[in-house]
């Protein structure tokens, strides 16, 4: 039952409507429509033609000739059949008034900013208020540590410690080549080739390998916390939780944050490894330093202090990225498009905070003189 | 009698070892309103999903408007699909457009309408399932779960489709509500000739709204009737479903 799309014909004054007037065959008459302009005085909408009408169809119809009795013609349908009159009324009778859609107010410049401003301090206030809750509650597990689910612990950092050891090492490895090659160039011209391991050494253990880590942490795991806790509360299971009267910051928060810091310094000794093995093997290649005479360098000139020190801020960061993860997941509120966007958000900011501190670790330890 | 609008022969469907569906065939008639039924895990909304093209059953033959749909193209589709209309139990609202441009979205997408029509026509649709007007500039999380659910209608609506499927159309619903929705379904089935197939749980609106009731149960249909048939049927599975205080409840108060 093909029947032509519908069309509209004027003589000037009454109008003729033809063929198929349903949703999907409307776009021509729709068109046609718009600028059909009938003059002052009775108008016949004649509807015999019309094949098949649908609500959408008879809403196009109805919406012009209201246009045009608003122009001051009378417009009277003609020729439609029982069931396309009841259609019309029931259309009709829902009272929508043509060219006014209700849409959410668009806030101007000035509000705009002063809400963002308002919603950015809360924001931190907020940030704030849950790494105490956050404190205060490990401090109370701390005290009696049968409550924390160690078993939960176990799993979380397996997956986030051990499952990423081979992307970790991978860029460590890439890291060490990369500082190796940028080095070797200058210091050929110097003959001075052995000070790579000076170079290589310092800049894995101190800064570069707590930074990758923390970076493919924050990649993987943070965002992983807040998709999964913001799930959660999108499903109502954090509220589901709360109703049986256990806090969700026992089960869902504690745990990855006692197993990132766990994890992170672990990842970060095999990131020092791994980078050191990149460097090493660049500086025999380039510089024809061999690994014995590499490794002896190393041992002499970097201390147990600089392997610390980068050690040491693992877990700081570590405590950066589950509390920021996890704080991003709690803050999503009822949608998927929620979930993504405090998800990035909380990659940017952890990777953001975390070169902060380490920026601060820099200068701390410069004036400490380590 | 014009051929049935979806035809479904002889459909199994196993997850795994589970076996959902043991040979269901099922024809849904043009202009009807049918209400499939069953207990928790009989496989209805599965068998929903298989008439709207969402899953494809182990075996057997799906035809839905006279396709033959088993290993359909997306491409092949496209010209069904907009020719049925779905409302998901729990409204599947895009959460990032607020309610009427959910409402517009296939008119939008299907339709070269103007933006000030598609706006207009997205509140006819919004009112026709019973909300005002304005509810189209709220997000839907901002609705309840009727509200969200009588959006859900409205977008289903949008294209005016032939083939109207509805998931639990009124769980969730005050009785005044689920009555009005009972109500417009019919109307709307009148109107535009629609054929409704729905998922339901509600006696009074099995008693209301359906043409045909099919009962599902051991991967098979147990029974199939109108209500008063049903009600009266002596086959014991049909009469565990139907004759529990619930039912009778309904039959005395609706029927």
């Amino acid at each position: 039952m093909a029947s032509d799309p519908a069309s509209v014909s004027s003589n000037g004054q009454d109008i003729v409507c033809q063929g198929d007037w349903t949703a999907l065959q409307l776009d021509r008459a729709a068109r046609d429509l718009r600028y059909l302009r009938p003059l002052p005085g009775d108008v016949e909408i004649d509807l015999s033609g019309v094949s098949r009408i649908d609500s959408t169809g008879a809403w196009l119809i109805y919406r012009a000739a209201h246009k045009w009795s608003k122009l001051g013609a009378k417009t009277r349908y003609i020729g439609l059949d029982d069931k396309t009159r009841e259609l019309f009324e029931l259309i009709a009778g829902q009272g929508i008034e043509p060219g006014d859609a209700p849409h959410p107010p668009a806030p101007g410049f000035l509000e705009n900013l002063g809400r963002d401003s308002a919603e950015a301090a809360r924001n931190y206030m907020a940030f704030l208020g849950f790494i105490g809750n956050a404190t205060f509650s490990s401090l109370r597990i701390l005290l009696t540590p049968a409550r924390l689910r160690w078993s939960q612990v176990v799993v979380e950092s397996e997956e986030a410690g051990f499952d990423a050891l081979p992307i970790v090492g991978m860029l460590a490895f890439l890291m060490g080549i990369v500082i190796a090659y940028q080095g070797a160039v200058v210091l050929q011209q110097y003959g001075a080739g052995i000070f790579i391991a000076d170079l290589v050494g310092l800049a894995m253990l101190r800064e570069l390998s707590p930074l990758v880590t923390a970076i493919i942490v924050a990649g993987r795991t943070g965002s992983a916390y807040t998709a999964q806790i913001g799930t959660m509360k999108v499903t109502e299971e954090v509220d589901a939780l709360r109703t049986m009267g256990i806090a969700p910051i026992e089960l869902l928060v504690l745990p990855k944050i006692f197993a990132l810091v766990i994890a992170m310094p672990l990842l970060t000794v095999f990131a020092d490894l791994m980078g050191l093995l990149g460097g090493m093997i660049m500086a025999n290649n380039l510089l024809d330093v061999s690994f014995q005479n590499f490794i002896d360098r190393l041992a002499s000139e970097v201390t147990i202090a600089d392997y610390l020190v980068g050690i040491g801020k693992a877990p700081v960061f570590a405590l950066i990225i589950a509390a920021v993860g996890c704080y991003q997941g709690f803050k999503v509120s009822g949608s998927a498009e929620s979930v993504g966007k405090h998800t990035t958000i909380s990659v940017v900011e952890s990777i953001f905070l975390v070169i902060v501190v380490d920026a601060i670790f820099s200068i701390v330890f410069s004036r400490m003189g380590i | 009698m014009a051929q049935p609008v979806v035809r479904m022969r002889d459909i199994v469907t196993r997850f795994g070892d589970k076996v959902v569906h043991d040979g269901i065939s099922l024809d849904v008639e043009r202009g009807e309103v049918l209400a499939v039924v069953g207990g928790s895990g009989s496989g209805k909304s599965t068998l929903m999903r298989e008439m709207i093209m969402l899953l494809s059953p182990t075996a057997g033959k799906v035809e839905v408007l006279g396709h033959d749909v088993a290993g359909i193209s997306e491409l092949e589709a496209l010209p069904l699909r907009r020719r049925i209309g779905v409302m998901f139990q729990h409204g599947a609202l895009f959460g990032g457009q607020t309610v009427l441009e959910n409402v517009g979205v296939p008119l939008r997408e299907h339709t070269e309408l103007h933006d000030d029509i598609v706006d207009e026509l997205a509140q006819v649709k919004l009112t026709l399932a019973g909300l005002e007007p304005r509810t189209g500039a709220l997000w839907p999380n901002q609705l309840s779960g009727g509200m969200r659910k009588r959006a859900a209608l409205a977008r289903a609506l949008a294209l005016d489709p032939e083939l109207l499927f509805l998931d639990e159309p009124s769980s969730g619903l005050d009785p005044l509500s689920a009555d009005a929705l009972d109500e417009l379904i019919l109307q709307l089935r009148e109107l535009l000739g629609l054929t409704v197939v729905m998922i339901t749980h509600d006696m009074d609106s099995l008693w209301r709204a359906a043409d045909r009731v099919v009962l599902l149960g051991e991967g098979r249909i147990l029974g199939t009737g109108s209500m008063e048939e049903l009600a009266r049927s002596n086959d014991p599975d049909v009469k565990r479903f139907f004759s529990g205080p619930r039912a009778r409840g309904a039959q005395t108060g609706g029927g």
